[in-house]
């Protein structure tokens, strides 16, 4: 189990590791989704608020606007009325215009700077001009009273026709945009009072209304948007033309969201514009509002904290949780580790186990099959020098006892050498019986009168009981060995007249050869042994054998798919029991 | 009604010199624009513009004898009367110097002016007591409009001619001009104020010529 124990360690680690990993992998990727899905959130929200404010904003500046507009939409009725002007405009006389207009619209002019409060509802007009019947502006016989204006600034008010409703425009001061001043202008009709037709166009400029002056949300920079230029007075020229660029591009792209983020000073902000003068016939100018981020910066930070310690937290409680399943579910499949490891180390030491019996099996078969061979060739010629001797006629008698013996004793050595020679053969699986049919009657008869032949046969009685034609399956010379060795027993083991009884019959499918002698039975406490190699029954060196026979008997009987057992063995009368597998009738 | 009383004094102002000194005659018809408006009920004529151009309505034109006659000595004296808030007549023609005046026969202040090329002239608010009568003398030939300063649709025309033979047709547009000299003329008729028709004629002394525009 020690052995075992570190293997089974490292599994665990590794199975706890892997659960842990894909936990965090779980946390970490519910963390990531939900940072996702808050920062979208934030953006979306954030860009609504803006977006909003900027209307609201927006609309602030159209109701200002519009009051303006209305105001001096009824001036301008006022001016039609009036048939200087009329008379100005429709007698040729342009000249008197701006004389007979004077008196109607000296309080656009008046009053120098008014409270930015006031600027609102006032209608401080910074000029104002009047166009002809082709939309060309009419110069003023003096400039000073209605407010002066470059040239090409005044061009910038005339109109390719004379519109039908106002029109709000955005000129810049001066001509080339270099200045950052802007002017908001108003272009009313003037309808005459007779035929209802536009007989001049009245353009008033104001100084755009300034959403800072409403709005003071920290940061946020408005400004306008006209022909290229940008005009946002907080900010440097480089980068107000830098933004323009990107409005133009942006309107160019007819982006219907009408806002991107831009980059400045290195806060990211967010720009909305939207056009002030839709359908004008002036050029189309665009509100821009440009919004620091810096807000929702500030959030998204705080929530990526929020949602990454709620994250740590949950990988923590992850870890903790982790923890306790993998031990739970771990201690089965630690189970499952050890006992597979267990079961393969047993597998591995039977393996191995049964490879060294194999081996040694194989060794020691090898090793009996080479005794025997080395063994046999002495044997012989120890006896063939033996029974030279023996035939020589001018040996003594008692010599010649000496000699017959020791002819005796090599005939023994040569049986036992067989006999072990056969069973080594066996154990190293080299003896293959063929599965033919043999006639045991036959057989049984032959060896008793072989053994009636005998010539140092005590007397014995023989009572045999052999039905004729009884056939089992086998090799002769097998089945041979096998009765051979079980007569010779009953005789060896047999007392001076006594007798030997062999009986045979068929039961079944198998033949039943029973051979029973007289004499002294094998002792109870040997006789589970007898079937052993070299286990002689209790019996004395008196009795040739060399405790082979019963053996190989058993192990023939075996080869045969019979058995052998000993019967009984008791109150002077010792009998086995073979039992052969029947050869069909066929056979028989 | 008043009018017809103060259209033939004018018709007495008109003709009265040129009995005197010529003998040719020159009638016609002048073919006028179609009016607008219906039946003339009140044969009020009014000023109009349409487009710019200044006409009668309903239409009336002025003929006249195209060419440059010695001034007649005495500075012919014509009037506009402002009554019932409208100028009548609302279409005089006379020679360049004529002096023109302008009685308010209304009960309430007229601002009678003009910014026409023809004559500038403001006469400023007055009451219809006013005396002596506000007057202006016309020295540059030329359509002059009148207009009042407090009544916005007051409208006037004075046709200023070279000429002293001219006459208003009526409104089926026929006029007769007597007293003519003898001589090739130019005999023009002022439509509206973007149109003035014109016919060579030759003038013979006791003789009637028909000329129709156009």
């Amino acid at each position: 189990m020690i052995s075992t124990s570190s293997p089974n360690k490292r599994v665990m680690v590794g199975f706890r590791t892997k659960l842990l990993a894909a936990m965090m992998l779980v946390v970490s990727g519910l963390a990531a989704l939900g940072v996702y899905f808050a920062q979208r959130n934030v953006v979306a929200n954030t860009g609504r608020d803006l977006r909003q404010k900027f209307q609201a904003e927006l609309s602030w500046l159209h109701k200002v606007q519009e009051l303006r507009n209305a105001a001096l939409a009824e001036r301008c009725r006022a001016l039609a009325s009036k048939p200087r002007i009329h008379a100005a405009l429709e007698d040729n006389a342009p000249d008197l215009l701006y004389p007979s207009a004077k008196d109607e619209l000296r309080d656009l002019m008046e009053g120098q700077e008014p409270l930015p409060a006031a600027a609102a509802n006032s209608l401080h007009a910074r000029f104002y001009r009047f166009l002809d019947s082709n939309g060309s502006v009419l110069s003023a016989p003096n400039p000073k009273d209605v407010g002066e204006l470059d040239p090409a600034v005044e061009e910038q008010l005339a109109l390719k026709k004379l519109p039908e409703t106002q029109q709000i425009g955005y000129v810049s001061e001066s001509a080339n945009g270099a200045d950052d001043s802007i002017d908001e202008v108003v272009a009313v009709p003037i309808f005459s009072t007779e035929t209802g037709e536009v007989i001049s166009t009245l353009v008033v400029g104001f100084k755009p209304f300034e959403l800072e002056s409403k709005s003071e949300s920290a940061g946020m920079k408005s400004g306008l948007w006209v022909n290229g230029h940008l005009y946002l007075r907080s900010l440097q020229k480089s980068a107000q033309n830098d933004l323009a660029r990107q409005v133009r591009k942006a309107i160019a792209k007819r982006d219907r969201a009408q806002n991107f983020i831009v980059q400045m000073n290195g806060t990211p902000h967010l720009l909305f514009y939207k056009r002030l003068n839709p359908n004008s016939a002036f050029p189309a100018a665009y509100e821009a509002c440009l919004y620091p981020l810096t807000a929702r910066i500030a959030q998204l930070h705080r929530l990526r904290w929020q949602i990454g310690s709620a994250g740590v937290l949950l990988l923590f409680g992850g870890f903790v949780a982790s923890n306790f399943v993998a031990a739970r579910l771990s201690k089965p499949v630690e189970q499952l580790a050890v006992d597979s490891q267990t079961a393969r180390l047993q597998r591995k030491r039977v393996e191995a186990a049964l490879a060294s019996t194999s081996e040694k099996l194989q060794r020691s078969t090898r090793y009996s099959a080479d005794a025997s061979h080395q063994l046999k060739s002495p044997v012989t010629i120890l006896r063939i020098g033996l029974e030279t001797l023996l035939a020589r006629e001018d040996l003594k008698s008692e010599v010649y006892e000496e000699l017959s013996t020791l002819v005796h004793q090599t005939h023994r050595l040569a049986g036992v050498i067989d006999d072990l020679l056969l069973l080594s053969r066996m154990e190293a699986g080299h003896v293959e019986i063929a599965a033919e049919p043999v006639n045991l009657s036959l057989l049984i008869e032959e060896w008793l009168d072989d053994l009636s032949a005998v010539p140092d046969s005590i007397d014995v009685e023989i009572d045999k009981n052999i039905p004729p034609g009884l056939n089992v399956i086998g090799e002769k010379r097998y089945t041979s060995l096998i009765v051979q060795n079980l007569l010779e027993n009953a005789r060896k083991y047999n007392r001076p007249g006594g007798c030997i009884r062999v009986n045979a019959r068929q039961n079944g499918t198998h033949i039943l050869l029973s051979v029973g002698n007289t004499g002294r039975p094998i002792p109870p406490e040997a006789q589970p042994r007898i079937f052993d190699r070299f286990h002689r029954g209790g019996s004395g060196s008196a009795i040739s054998g060399h405790g082979l026979g019963l053996n190989l008997a058993r192990e023939l009987v075996r080869l045969h798919r019979g058995d052998i057992r000993l019967a009984s063995s008791e109150n002077d009368w010792t009998e086995f029991e073979v039992s052969f597998p029947v050869a069909q009738s066929a056979a028989g | 009604m008043d009018w017809r009383g103060l259209i033939s004094l004018n018709a007495v102002l008109i003709f009265a010199p040129i009995r005197l000194c010529a003998d040719a005659v020159v009638d016609g018809r002048v073919s006028l624009p179609k009016t607008h408006a219906g039946p003339v009920m009140a044969k009020r004529y009014e000023i109009v513009t349409r487009g710019g151009v200044l006409s009668t309505e309903p239409p009336l034109a002025v003929v006249y004898l195209d060419g440059s006659f010695s001034k007649s000595a005495l500075p012919s004296i014509k009037q506009v009367v402002q009554k019932d808030l409208a100028f009548v007549p609302s279409l005089l023609p006379v020679q360049v110097g004529s002096r023109v005046e302008f009685p308010n026969l209304d009960d309430t202040y007229h601002n009678i002016f003009s910014y026409s090329p023809a004559k500038r002239f403001d006469l400023g608010r007055y009451r219809p007591e006013e005396r002596p009568i506000p007057s202006e003398v016309f020295d540059k030939p030329g359509l002059v409009t009148l207009r009042c300063d407090i009544h916005e649709h007051m409208r006037g025309l004075i046709l200023v001619l070279d000429t002293p033979y001219f006459v208003v047709t009526d409104a089926a547009g026929q006029f007769r001009l007597t007293g003519l000299p003898a001589g090739h003329f130019t005999l023009k008729a002022w439509v509206d104020s973007k149109t003035t028709l014109e016919r060579s004629i030759e003038l013979k002394n006791g003789e009637i010529l028909h000329v129709s525009f156009p």
